[in-house]
């Protein structure tokens, strides 16, 4: 029989003693029942051969099995509720409803926290369970949709479901397609892709992804929660969380300022130009310590330009009107076109800026301007966060299929928590926002730049020892062919990253 | 043949004079204005051997009057190099269009008037 095999599922349990204990209650209430009939035909109290008697016996035993059957339901509640919510908590498919720990005989019983405690250490809210156990109950569909949630499931990488609040459209197929843009994170696609290659179960929070592009209309800004789950039904559903309301002004005020960031372009053209040529033709008259001043004038002229670059390719970036155009070029050349500005930023600053590069380093794919910039934003960067008579150094070296440049400081370093955030937009380290003048946008451009030329860019930080932050470009005969069928864009060049730079300058400065 | 004479097409009177006083000094022979009805009339009236033309300019802007002179079937300025300096950024579709009729375009904040002489110098031996 059955009930002689151990239980092996959680919820086969409750069935299994339930029956066994009903059998034996009635069992033994049979054989109390005849243990007093032949006590009494023995004894002669009454008649046996009487119809009455059997009624009489009937009734009592039958009798008896109610109550018993009565009052072991009473006194096994409990058991059985423990059953059901360890099955639960166990995450075994089953057809109960969970015990709700609320119900107020639960609370008076003391009965409560036995099962907040199963709960809990199982991880499964009861809400939860329940939601899952009667799916086949509830208008789904209608109630998702009543919250401003959006929820999107996803199996094999479509869409399969969405709710109202969701941010999706109908393709041409008639299939949906998410409308999220990643920006410089790691997009949807990668992280499945990552997903099925590592683990079982995994999530990932995004924070400040948009639907649409800064400037278009109906825009709306979320923090995306992603949970995968090999194997499941749907393998990964999002959960996005509108936050436009806290993100928008932060993107309305660089919007703003790169507007009137043009207009500093105008004085910055004439301060930036006088002090060239007048560099030139007061040189011998300098005296004392002015040709040091007048450098300063000139550190600051030039990096306030780099700024407004930064403002204006943020924006631009974030409307996706910037382009690269890459071409054949030398790392050496590309950092001579800024050698004599990051020389005398660093002259200035009293740090010391060691350059070097191997003569036989092959030559990139790049958009000299748009490198350039990467490169004065990084060694900028280096000399802002390192010590008085420190050493920056810039080197590049040959990985695979693309050369990797780095530039390292021995200055404050970070810890790992504020590494992981760097290149995001605004974002500024709790202490950098102390001590250190900035936008939070340097990083976050150099990233999109790097990525629209098909690179990486990364960073070693060792707090109180200084950082390393490399990006890779690649070796232009790698990419030479594609390049020249692409008319020297980074179409086909970069196919993972939905969002790359549309527009540059190619023959800027 | 040596660039000579540049036509400065700008309207703001700094910038301007800063480009024409490094010009000059460097031996070339400069004409320079200020709005966009005399940089086009200037530029039909003379043939300049480069030609700085600023884009947002009063009266007539600088893709119009690039698309004047050399948008028709009819180059009207054969001997000119165009410079298109600007401080605001094109959006890429008229840019592509201006920098298919110029032989540069540059941001003017990055161009001080030493990398405008030596860009001058450049298209000069890139003729050569």
């Amino acid at each position: 029989m059955a009930v002689d095999k151990p239980p092996q599922l959680v919820k086969d349990y409750w069935r299994l003693y339930r029956r066994r204990s009903l059998f034996f209650v009635v069992a033994m209430q049979i054989i109390a029942t005849l243990v007093i009939v032949i006590a009494l035909m023995l004894t002669g109290i009454v008649d046996p051969t009487t119809m009455i008697f059997w009624i009489i016996i009937t009734a009592i035993a039958a009798t008896a099995v109610g109550i018993n059957i009565l009052v072991f339901s009473v006194l096994s509640e409990p058991l059985q509720m423990l059953s059901h919510a360890l099955a639960h908590a166990a995450g075994e498919s089953t057809t109960t409803t969970p015990p709700n720990p609320n119900i107020r005989r639960f609370e008076k019983s003391g009965f409560k926290p036995l099962l907040q405690t199963i709960y809990e250490l199982g991880g499964h809210q009861p809400d939860q369970a329940a939601v899952a156990t009667v799916e086949k109950s509830l208008p789904f569909e209608s109630i998702l949709n009543t919250t401003p949630t959006g929820i999107v499931f996803l199996k094999e990488g479509t869409v399969i479901y969405a709710n109202k609040s969701a941010p999706v459209h109908l393709d041409s197929d008639g299939g949906l397609q998410l409308d999220i843009i990643t920006d410089v994170d790691q997009s949807i696609p990668d992280w499945i892709a990552e997903c099925e290659e590592h683990a079982v179960n995994a999530t990932k929070t995004w924070r400040r992804v948009a639907n649409k592009l800064v400037g278009e209309d109906e825009r709306r800004i979320y923090d995306m929660t992603a949970s995968y789950q090999k194997g499941s039904e749907v393998d990964v559903v999002l959960a996005l969380v509108e936050r436009t309301d806290e993100y928008l002004p932060e993107d309305n005020d660089l919007d703003f300022i790169s507007f009137a960031a043009h207009e500093l372009r105008g004085p910055i053209t004439v301060i930036r130009g006088y002090l060239d040529t007048l560099g030139d033709e007061l040189a011998d008259r300098f005296a004392d310590d002015e040709q040091e001043l007048f450098n300063r004038l000139v550190v600051s002229a030039n990096r306030l330009s780099g700024y407004v670059n930064n403002i204006l390719n943020a924006a631009k970036y974030d409307r996706r009107h910037l382009t690269v155009h890459l071409h054949e070029e030398s790392v050496a050349d590309i950092y001579d076109a800024i050698k004599d500005d990051m020389q005398l930023r660093a002259v200035a600053q009293n740090r010391l800026l060691a350059v070097s590069f191997p003569a036989d380093l092959p030559a990139v794919a790049a958009d000299k301007a748009a490198i350039g910039e990467v490169l004065g934003n990084l060694i900028d960067n280096a000399i802002k966060y390192s010590n008085d008579g420190g050493s920056v150094t810039v080197s590049a070296q040959v990985a695979q299929n693309d050369v990797e440049i780095s530039v390292s400081d021995q200055g404050i370093g970070m810890p790992g928590n504020v590494v992981s955030n760097l290149f995001h937009k605004f974002y500024r380290s709790h202490r950098s926002r102390e001590t250190v003048a900035g936008t939070g946008i340097g990083l976050y451009i150099c990233k999109a730049m790097v990525e629209s030329h098909g690179g990486t860019i990364s960073v070693k930080s060792v707090e109180g020892q200084g950082s390393t932050f490399s990006f890779t470009l690649p070796i232009y005969a790698t990419v030479a062919e594609k390049l020249k069928a692409g008319d020297n864009t980074t179409e086909g060049l970069i196919q993972h990253h939905d969002g790359w730079i549309k527009n540059h300058g190619s023959m800027r400065g | 043949m040596a660039i000579k004479t540049i036509l400065c097409i700008e309207d703001d009177r700094f910038i301007g004079e800063m480009y024409v006083r490094s010009l000059k000094k460097a031996g070339y022979e400069v004409d320079w204005v200020v709005d966009g009805n005399d940089g086009l009339i200037a530029a039909r009236n003379k043939s300049y051997d480069v030609m700085l033309l600023d884009v947002m300019l009063p009266e007539r802007r600088g893709t119009e009057i690039l698309e004047a002179l050399r948008g028709g079937k009819k180059d009207l300025i054969p001997n000119t190099k165009v410079v298109i300096l600007t401080n605001f950024d094109q959006n890429d579709e008229s840019r592509l269009a201006m920098q298919h009729n110029a032989q540069a375009y540059l941001i003017k904040a990055e161009i001080t008037p030493k990398k405008l002489l030596s860009l001058i110098k450049q298209l000069d031996s890139d003729d050569a």
